[in-house]
């Protein structure tokens, strides 16, 4: 009986979870998600953009804002259309294989859109102008 | 290991929870193909123009910017191969270049947008 007892107590003992094996996945999925996550640069500012039927879905990680007071936003910041240029050279440098997109309000000027389009599109920073579905 | 561990999976909770896959709706808005020389028969031009004060003028004929589709539609009936050219003045509304841009693409009609001040007449 006393044998019997003693001999339970040490099996109690040596249960102990081996834990490598689950600490490596969890490591390879630490890595995966640190590589994987891309920081959105928001603009910081809500527009009313344009309703559209014809998007497509995309992956932007820049979001540059044209507001219908003609403001740009680009990373909370309001800039000048001169001053765009610099802005995004700033985020690209963080992030070479970023994509941008502009969120133009319904009424702002066209114009105005375009140029920043034209800007990105010189750097060579794919562009969208985005909408909501509806 | 274990406290270890701990600090690794809020680690990995931080990072799972941050990774949002942001998705965004999106057009891609092209002004016309720039190329050297014009091609040898190009597509007939149906001009879209978009004034300071948001009215809309197709091939030189005031529409309303629901209706530039119809307007649209009867010049492409007389010629089929022609191509829409939005070209907005700076100060008109991005949202009617939008709308016009989205018309022109939901029914299969070749499109491209470019300022006003940067169309040949």
């Amino acid at each position: 009986m006393a044998r019997r007892a003693s001999r339970v107590n040490t099996e109690e003992e040596e249960i102990e979870l081996n834990m490598t094996p689950m600490l490596d996945v969890v490591f390879i999925l630490l890595i995966f998600f640190i590589v994987t996550s891309v920081f959105v640069k928001e603009p910081g500012v809500d527009v009313t953009r344009p309703d559209a039927v014809t998007t497509d879905r995309e992956r932007p990680s820049i979001l540059i804002a044209v507001t219908a007071a003609d403001e740009v936003w680009i990373n909370r910041r309001v800039y000048d259309i001169n001053g765009v240029r610099g802005a995004v050279e700033q985020l690209i440098e963080e992030n070479p294989r970023a994509e941008a997109m502009i969120q133009g309000d319904a009424a702002a000027s066209s114009g105005l859109v375009f140029e920043v389009q034209e800007i990105l599109g010189d750097m060579g920073v794919p562009v969208n102008i985005s909408t909501r579905n509806n | 290991m274990t406290p270890m561990l701990d600090i690794v999976f809020i680690l990995l909770i931080f990072f799972i929870v941050t990774a949002t896959f942001l998705q965004e709706e999106g057009l891609n808005m092209q002004p016309p193909p720039q190329s050297p020389e014009t091609p040898p028969d190009p597509a007939p031009v149906i001009l879209v123009d978009v004034n300071d004060q948001g009215r809309v003028f197709v091939n030189q004929q005031q529409t309303d910017p629901e209706r530039v589709l119809a307007a649209v539609s009867r010049f492409r009936a007389e010629n089929p191969r022609s191509a829409v050219l939005i070209a907005p003045q700076y100060q008109a509304d991005h949202g009617i270049v939008v709308l016009i841009w989205d018309d022109m693409q939901a029914n299969g009609i070749p499109v491209s947008v470019q300022p006003a001040e940067r169309v040949q007449q």
